[in-house]
Parts: structure tokens; C-alpha cells; sequence
């Protein structure tokens, strides 16, 4: 679709007619597969009797279903999604790359490692301290590529680093498969493309926690995410410790990421379309103003991938995270691509790609950085993951 | 030279010979017994009937894998150019999965599984081609461009194995990569088209070494680059799915392999690319016998019966660390 680019030339009305038809198509996305979500399947219940059946609760099977299953689930889809939205813009305004994605930095291969562990080797733990061992895991994925890569490299050295660690959590999570036993097997390759279905209330109000952390943490650094998308040079002159808040937004993305993980398994790519959507619609906006959106938008990937998820092979449940890879990846690169040529025509800073090779360059440019990067990180890495979890507790 | 692919070679003669002796089920002393004709029935079973062929296959897929990568890695002059991460493998897979899955093919026609995995290879990587744009300048950002294509491709194997999921435990070795239970079948199938499709990458031996010293060198000696690519990336798409029939994909051989070889060999690759085949055959022979020593090493925290290891997580852990490397020396200028 085309939508006029506002420059920050534009006057204010055309960027508010912008923003209101970016929210025209969310609130329609969302309304559309919210509907969809609590009314198809089995039973049926047509939309004007969804309210009547929610209030009926137990008493009858379209109230059971609806408000026991359908409506846990479809909480659960927008929850999800808007972490997994927000997470992934953070990442990539903090990396300052348009490919840094939970997937691509080894952060959800991680994750659910830390999740099937315990699954295959048949240890039982109680159920708070699964998201732990998520978010251990996926501090580990995460800290390993940042580890290896070094901060200030450029962006396609930091992916494919982190391919590789990530290959090689792949590889400790395969050992993992082939030791399993059929019945778990299923039920760790559904888990492992990411999976809504089956979820109750309960798998919700384990969620509220971590989000009570890491909102406020979000309100907080997303102004520094906005200064750091300027270069570690800028932001320092501007008076922003720049590893530090870097290493702080990944924290964060981190507790976003994990938790949602832990209960629904890496549903993939989202967290890379979302925040090419929110860019495309306000290309000259800053990373505060792209925040929400991306979170808007995640929430609504997820909600509408789950319909088909539930739907399209009706008796058998296709897991959200293979819908969201087969139309994320495709509809984000063409997204970077068309946002890319957009950019190469004269616009200064704003589009989706700032110049991948801009980035890289920037970031080659100062080799001094980097050694002294590598020498500090060893001791600094690994607190996102305890200092998080502390703060939990 | 000559003295390094000899040593190449007896290097992978002592990789067989300890794969031959390092699984279980039966002393290392009773394989001399068997090999010299001695032996009780079942001792000549185990390894004539299940450890010969698995040595054979693994030996024989490795060469595959490791020809492929180089070829790919010198057609595209790209560094990072494997299999696994321009989109063949995975296509391979989903190929190989969906013939099975949907009834076309299975383990009575296995020609039908190699062709299935052919075709999904070349779609593998015509999706990179498109998505990469036909320049691919950057060997990074066609990387980078690799993993997304698998992403895509992994989804697909997802929903066709949950299509049909009674298929999920056999098609998860397949997915990781084992030579855990190949027998001759699986060597018969091998054998003639890794031998036809080596002998063409050999061919093409010559006007690969060309095309690694850029395209306008290349087009000054005469060639005729783009027919010579297009053979030789076809090469590289077939000698993938042959193997990825046989064992499944074999995490990051086509990527580690290659590496090797040029370091080892140098660049030219009339003597390279049988280097090549030699080291690959070495580096997956090498995994298949530390996996299954490590197999039999006894784990007391779990129950020891289940632990197996396929080779393909050892020779991903292996390919990741080389990658890193290789992301590493690469000066950050040219991403």
C-alpha cells in the first residue's frame, strides 16, 4: 500500500492523516481477528451473541468455550505480541539494525532451550521458575553473540554471529530431540514454532509479573533509544553512557522476550515485522513515537496469525510462530527493501534501513572503540540476566 | 602437494578406522576377529550389515557436502557461501520432507526422495536469488538474506510435518542430520550420484578457480562466466540433496569443510576440490566416531540408554565456532 511519506517538512495535517490511518488499519486488524478469534470454530457463535455468552459463563457450552478458551487465548496473542513488538524494536534501535531480531541474536533459541530442558530430562520444577530459566537461557543466547560479536561491529558481523550461536543452541536443543521420547517429541516441536493453543488464564496471570517489570523500564529507556540511534560519538556528546544503555535495553528486551517464551514458545519473526510496520507508517518519527506502535502492530501480527492458526487445517492446530515466519520474513524484507530505496532518494535520517551501510561504516570508522569494548564487556554482560531476575523476586 | 593429500587421505583411512570400532554393542577386539573372517553371526551382522554402511555413508555425505560448499563458495566468491546458509539445505529438506509427507516418495522409492530434495534445493536458493537481487555484492548481506530464507523454509517443513505429524519421529533425524541406522540402501542410493555429480564438479574444476579470481578475470581468460556459474551452482544444489537424502542436514559441513581444504591446500582448486571431498569426509567420519565414543561414555545424572548424539549437532557446534571465526578475521570494512 502506498502511503505518503511525511518528511519533517510535511505540515502536521498530513502526518496526523498518516497516524490516523495507520490507527484506522490497527484498530480494524485487531477488531477483525478479535472477532474472528472468539467467534469461528467449533462451536460457532455468531458475534451478536458473543456478549450474552460471555455473561452466561459456565452455564452454557458457547460461554464455557468462549470465555475459558478462546478469550485466555486471544489475551494471551495480544499480550505476547506487543512484547515480542516492543522487544524487537528496542533491539534494533539499540543495535542500531534493521535485521537485529530476538531469532538473529540467539535471544529465542535461548529461551527455549532454557524451556525444554527441563521437559526432556524430565526434572520437575515448579511453575514460576520456568520464565527463570527462559530468561537465564535467553540472557545466555543474547550474551554469548554480544560476547562474541563485540558491540560496536557492524550489523551483518553481529548476525551472523549470532546465526552461529544460535546454530549451536540448535545443536544442544536437537541432542535434546533425538533424546526424547515420541510423546515429548510432539510436544517439543509444538512448543518450539511457538504455539498458542491450549492456553488458560492460568499462562496470563503468570505473565502479569514480568510485565509489571519491564513496562516501566520501557517508559524509561525509550528516550535513550532515540539518542542512541545517532551513533555512540553523538550520543556521548549528548551525555548517554552508550554501552550502558545498551546493555540496558537488551536487559529489557530480554524480559520482554522470556517470559512470553516460556508460555508460548518463540513465536518467530514477529518481533522483526512489527517494528518495519510502525516505521513504514511514520518514517520521520522518532523511537518513542515508534514504540507503541510496534507494540500495537505486534500484538496485531500475532492475533491475526493465530486465526489461521486455529483454523485453516480445522481438526489439527498449526502452531501462530510457522504462520508468523511464512508472511513475517517475506513482508519485513520487502518492507526494508522498498524502505531502503526510499531512503537512498534523499531522505536524511528517518526510513526503516539508515543506511545499513551508513551504520556499518560509522561503526568501522572507529576501530580505537572496539578493543577497549571487548576488555570491559566480560565483566558487564552477564548482568542483565541476574539483575533482572533479581529484580523479580 | 601430492604429500598433503596423501596425508589427507591417510587421515581419513584412521577416521574410518575409528568409526569402525567406536560404537557399541561389541569390543573393539571382536571388529579384528570379524574383519579377518572370524567372529559369531551376530558380531558379522553388526559390522558388515550396520557398521560398514553407516561408515560408508557418512564418509560419502561429508565428501558431498564439503564439494558443494566449495563450489558454492567459489562460484558466489563468497566466504560464507555453505549450503546451510544460502538456502539449499533447508530447501533440500523441505523437498524431502514433502515427498514423504504427501505419499510421493518414500523409503521403497528412494530416486523420488533425492529428486524431492533436488528441486527443493534449487528453489532454495532461486528464493535467495530473489531476495538477495541478482548483484549479491555483499557477501554478508547474502548471508544475512541465507538465514531469512531458511526461516521461511524451516516454517514450511514445520506445517507439512504437522500436515502430517506420524511422520515426526523418523523426519526429526532428518532434520538434525545422523548417520544413526543408514544401511547399504542408503549407500547404494549415494554412491552413483555423488560419483556422477563429483565428477562434474571436478570437471568444472578449472573455470571454478577462474571464477574465484572475479569476473573480469574470468571473462579475460575466455570463459564464459555465467554458463560456468549456473553449472556450477547446479552442481552444488545436487550434490547437496544427494547427501541431505541420505543423512539429513548435516549442520555446517558444507561451510567448515571448505575453509579447511583452501587453508590446507591452497586455492587451486583442480587439487582442492578432491581435498576438499577428502577433508569433509574426515571432519563427518571424524564427528560420527567422537559421537558415538561419547555415546558410550557412561552419563550417571541421566540414564545412559538414551543419551545419543547425532553427528549433526557436533559438526553444527564445530561450523559454528569456525563461522565465528570467520565473522571475526573478516575485516568489518566489507559488511
Amino acid at each position: 500500500m502506498r502511503t505518503p511519506e511525511p518528511d519533517a517538512s510535511t505540515p502536521p495535517s498530513a502526518r496526523r492523516r498518516v497516524v490516523s490511518a495507520q490507527l484506522l488499519l490497527l484498530v480494524v486488524l485487531l477488531a477483525a481477528s478479535s472477532i474472528c478469534a472468539l467467534s469461528l470454530g467449533t462451536p460457532r457463535v455468531p458475534p451478536h451473541l458473543l456478549p450474552g455468552a460471555l455473561l452466561d459463563g459456565d452455564t452454557t457450552l458457547a460461554g464455557l468455550v468462549v470465555g475459558e478458551l478462546r478469550v485466555p487465548r486471544l489475551v494471551l496473542a495480544l499480550i505476547a505480541g506487543t512484547c515480542l513488538g516492543a522487544a524487537g524494536l528496542v533491539l534494533q534501535e539499540a543495535l542500531r539494525n534493521p535485521l537485529a531480531v530476538p531469532e538473529m541474536l540467539g535471544v529465542s533459541s535461548g529461551a527455549a532451550l532454557g524451556v525444554a530442558a527441563p521437559l526432556v530430562l524430565s526434572l520437575s520444577l515448579p511453575a514460576v521458575v520456568q520464565p527463570l530459566l527462559a530468561i537465564g537461557g535467553a540472557a545466555l543466547g543474547g550474551g554469548l553473540t554480544l560476547l562474541a560479536a563485540g558491540l560496536g561491529r557492524g550489523p551483518s558481523a553481529v548476525l551472523l554471529t549470532g546465526a552461529a550461536v544460535a546454530a549451536a543452541l540448535q545443536a544442544a536443543l536437537l541432542v535434546l530431540m533425538v533424546m526424547a521420547d515420541q510423546l515429548d517429541l510432539q510436544l517439543i516441536y509444538r512448543y518450539l514454532l511457538g504455539s498458542l493453543s491450549a492456553r488458560t488464564w492460568d499462562d496470563v496471570t503468570g505473565l502479569w509479573p514480568w510485565l509489571l517489570l519491564s513496562v516501566p523500564a520501557l517508559v524509561l529507556c525509550a528516550p535513550v533509544l532515540s539518542v542512541l540511534r545517532l551513533g555512540d560519538e553523538d550520543a556521548r556528546a549528548l551525555g548517554v553512557r552508550a554501552r550502558r544503555a545498551r546493555l540496558a535495553a537488551l536487559a529489557i528486551a530480554v524480559v520482554l522476550i522470556a517470559p512470553v517464551t516460556a508460555v508460548c514458545g518463540p513465536v518467530a519473526w514477529v518481533g522483526f515485522l512489527a517494528p518495519h510496520l510502525a516505521r513504514r507508517f511514520a518514517p520521520a518519527a522518532g523511537a518513542v513515537r515508534w514504540l507503541p506502535w510496534s507494540a500495537a502492530w505486534g500484538a496485531a501480527v500475532v492475533a491475526v496469525a493465530d486465526v489461521p492458526a486455529r483454523l485453516a487445517l480445522a481438526p489439527v492446530e498449526t502452531p501462530a510462530g510457522a504462520w508468523t515466519a511464512l508472511l513475517g520474513v517475506p513482508a519485513g524484507v520487502a518492507l526494508l527493501r522498498s524502505g531502503r530505496r526510499g531512503s537512498g532518494g534523499g531522505r536524511a535520517g528517518g526510513g526503516p534501513a539508515v543506511g545499513r551501510r551508513a551504520v556499518g561504516g560509522r561503526a568501522a570508522g572507529g576501530p580505537a572503540g572496539a578493543p577497549s569494548v571487548s576488555a570491559v564487556r566480560p565483566g558487564g554482560t552477564p548482568a542483565p540476566g541476574p539483575r533482572s531476575t533479581e529484580g523479580a523476586r | 602437494m601430492s604429500r598433503r593429500l596423501a596425508l589427507l587421505a591417510v587421515l581419513a583411512v584412521l577416521c574410518a578406522g575409528a568409526e569402525l570400532v567406536a560404537g557399541r554393542g561389541m569390543a573393539p577386539g571382536a571388529v579384528w576377529d570379524v574383519l579377518a573372517g572370524g567372529g559369531d553371526a551376530t558380531e558379522r551382522h553388526i559390522l558388515l550389515q550396520l557398521r560398514v554402511p553407516r561408515l560408508l555413508v557418512s564418509l560419502g555425505a561429508g565428501a558431498c557436502l564439503a564439494v558443494a560448499g566449495l563450489v558454492l563458495q567459489s562460484a558466489l566468491r563468497n566466504p560464507l557461501a555453505g549450503p546451510e546458509v544460502t538456502g539449499v539445505t533447508p530447501g533440500a529438506v523441505l523437498g524431502a520432507v514433502t515427498a514423504t509427507g504427501l505419499g510421493l516418495a518414500g523409503w521403497d522409492s528412494p530416486l523420488a526422495v533425492v529428486v524431492a530434495a533436488c528441486a527443493g534445493g534449487c528453489t532454495g536458493a532461486a528464493l535467495l536469488w530473489l531476495l538477495a537481487g541478482r548483484g549479491g555484492g555483499d557477501p554478508a548481506s547474502t548471508a544475512v538474506h541465507g538465514v531469512l530464507v531458511s526461516a521461511v523454509l524451516g516454517g514450511l517443513t514445520a506445517m507439512v510435518l504437522l500436515v502430517a505429524p506420524g511422520e515426526l519421529g523418523s523426519v526429526v533425524q532428518w532434520l538434525i542430520g545422523t548417520t544413526e541406522g543408514r544401511v547399504w540402501q542408503h549407500w547404494h542410493l549415494l554412491w552413483p550420484w555423488a560419483l556422477a555429480w563429483g565428477t562434474a564438479a571436478w570437471l568444472l574444476a578449472g573455470p571454478l578457480t577462474l571464477l574465484r579470481c572475479g569476473d573480469d578475470t574470468a571473462l579475460a581468460a575466455g570463459l564464459s562466466v555465467r554458463r560456468a556459474r549456473t553449472l556450477a551452482l547446479l552442481c552444488a544444489v545436487a550434490l547437496t540433496a544427494g547427501a541431505v537424502a541420505a543423512v539429513g542436514a548435516l549442520g555446517f559441513v558444507g561451510l567448515l569443510a571448505p575453509h579447511l581444504a583452501v587453508a590446507v591446500l591452497g586455492a587451486d582448486l583442480r587439487v582442492t576440490l578432491p581435498g576438499a571431498a577428502l577433508v569433509g569426509a574426515v571432519v563427518v567420519g571424524g564427528a560420527d566416531a567422537a559421537a558415538q565414543l561419547f555415546s558410550r561414555l557412561p552419563v550417571p545424572a541421566l540414564d545412559s540408554g538414551r543419551l545419543v548424539l547425532p553427528v549433526g549437532a557436533l559438526t553444527a557446534c564445530l561450523g559454528a565456532v569456525l563461522l565465528l571465526i570467520v565473522v571475526r578475521r573478516t575485516p568489518d570494512r566489507t559488511f
